[in-house]
């Protein structure tokens, strides 16, 4: 990287998210300013493949809470995919990936972090988010803090390791092989964002999570007690 | 001397490391597939438990890769 793009890398890490942020935006507008179709085209099949998968996950951790869950995983699932995939666009500034940098990353992750207490306070109530995060262990704090650290370091190793061998590499073979080492890149563009949203998903359904309902839904799932004592279990025959 | 321990510090931490994940991740993966094939209609919850272990195997050799590059910066 030249002295000039690492003297203004914070303004164009902003200029970055901005353009991804832009470019979903339309993207949006696009594909829902359209027909929709009974049967659908691929466009349309693949926009609803990714939604219900949100929707479902959403519904796993709360089934009031699909309006609000869904948008917010979907969202943070879009945003950092398409920031990891600027890697492969190649034009001078834009290529770099804004979450190669670690205030990109780390704006995330407080993102997400803070977006997981917002909404368990908005299921649970103030108090009772507060209370998740000293009962029953006054240590929940330091994991919130943990866990925000390892999902924006994450994230960072992943896609700044990768843009730092795409540099050297071109450094020290400038044709051919760096096409190869951009291929292997696109895993974790894809595998990372995925990764980010599962984990995120997991601290909510923890924060959400009330004892009552699973309660509940133990006494559904679980077969009656003369049942597994005679060796006919929800699984038997 | 100085230089030979900024540019062996950075390769020794990460090296072992590395080494050291690979081994995990060869456990993780190759239980889940084996768990896939023997019940192939719980494979996408497998995939999911797999691709979240690995990520947190995965984390520890990025706060070394962390390391690592912090003492580089240093050269």
């Amino acid at each position: 990287m030249s002295e000039i793009v690492q003297h203004y890398l914070p303004y164009i890490i902003i200029f970055n998210f901005t353009l991804v942020a832009v470019v979903l935006i339309v993207l949006g507008i696009v594909a829902t300013h359209r027909k929709l179709e009974e049967v659908p085209d691929p466009i349309q099949n693949v926009a609803e493949f990714a939604l219900e998968w949100f929707v479902r996950r959403a519904r796993a951790i709360h089934p009031d809470g699909v309006t609000v869950i869904a948008p917010f995983l979907a969202s943070l699932f879009l945003f950092i995919l398409f920031s990891n995939l600027l890697a492969a666009v190649s034009f001078p500034i834009i290529r770099i990936p804004p979450t190669s940098y670690y205030g990109g990353t780390l704006t995330l992750a407080l993102i997400a972090m803070f977006g997981t207490t917002f909404i368990s306070a908005k299921f649970m109530g103030a108090r009772g988010a507060i209370k998740h995060l000293f009962w029953p262990n006054p240590l929940q704090l330091v994991t919130k803090v943990s866990d925000t650290l390892s999902l924006s370091l994450r994230l960072f190793g992943n896609i700044g390791g990768e843009f730092l061998v795409v540099l050297l590499v071109v450094k020290a073979a400038p044709y051919g092989i760096p096409l190869v080492i951009h291929t292997l890149g696109l895993i974790p563009a894809f595998i990372q964002p995925l990764v980010f949203t599962l984990l995120t998903s997991n601290f909510l359904a923890e924060a959400v999570h009330t004892d009552k309902k699973k309660a509940e839904v133990d006494i559904q799932t679980s077969p009656p007690f003369s049942a597994v004592a005679e060796g006919k279990g929800a699984h038997g025959s | 001397m100085k230089e030979i321990f900024l540019v062996l510090v950075p390769t020794l931490t990460i090296v072992p490391t590395a080494i050291a994940a690979a081994f995990a991740m060869r456990k993780i993966s190759y239980t889940a597939i084996e768990g896939m094939t023997r019940q192939p209609e719980v494979a996408p919850q497998l995939f999911t438990a797999m691709i979240v272990a690995m990520a947190l195997v995965e984390a520890l050799v990025i706060y070394c890769l962390v390391i690592a590059l912090m003492v580089a910066a240093k050269i």
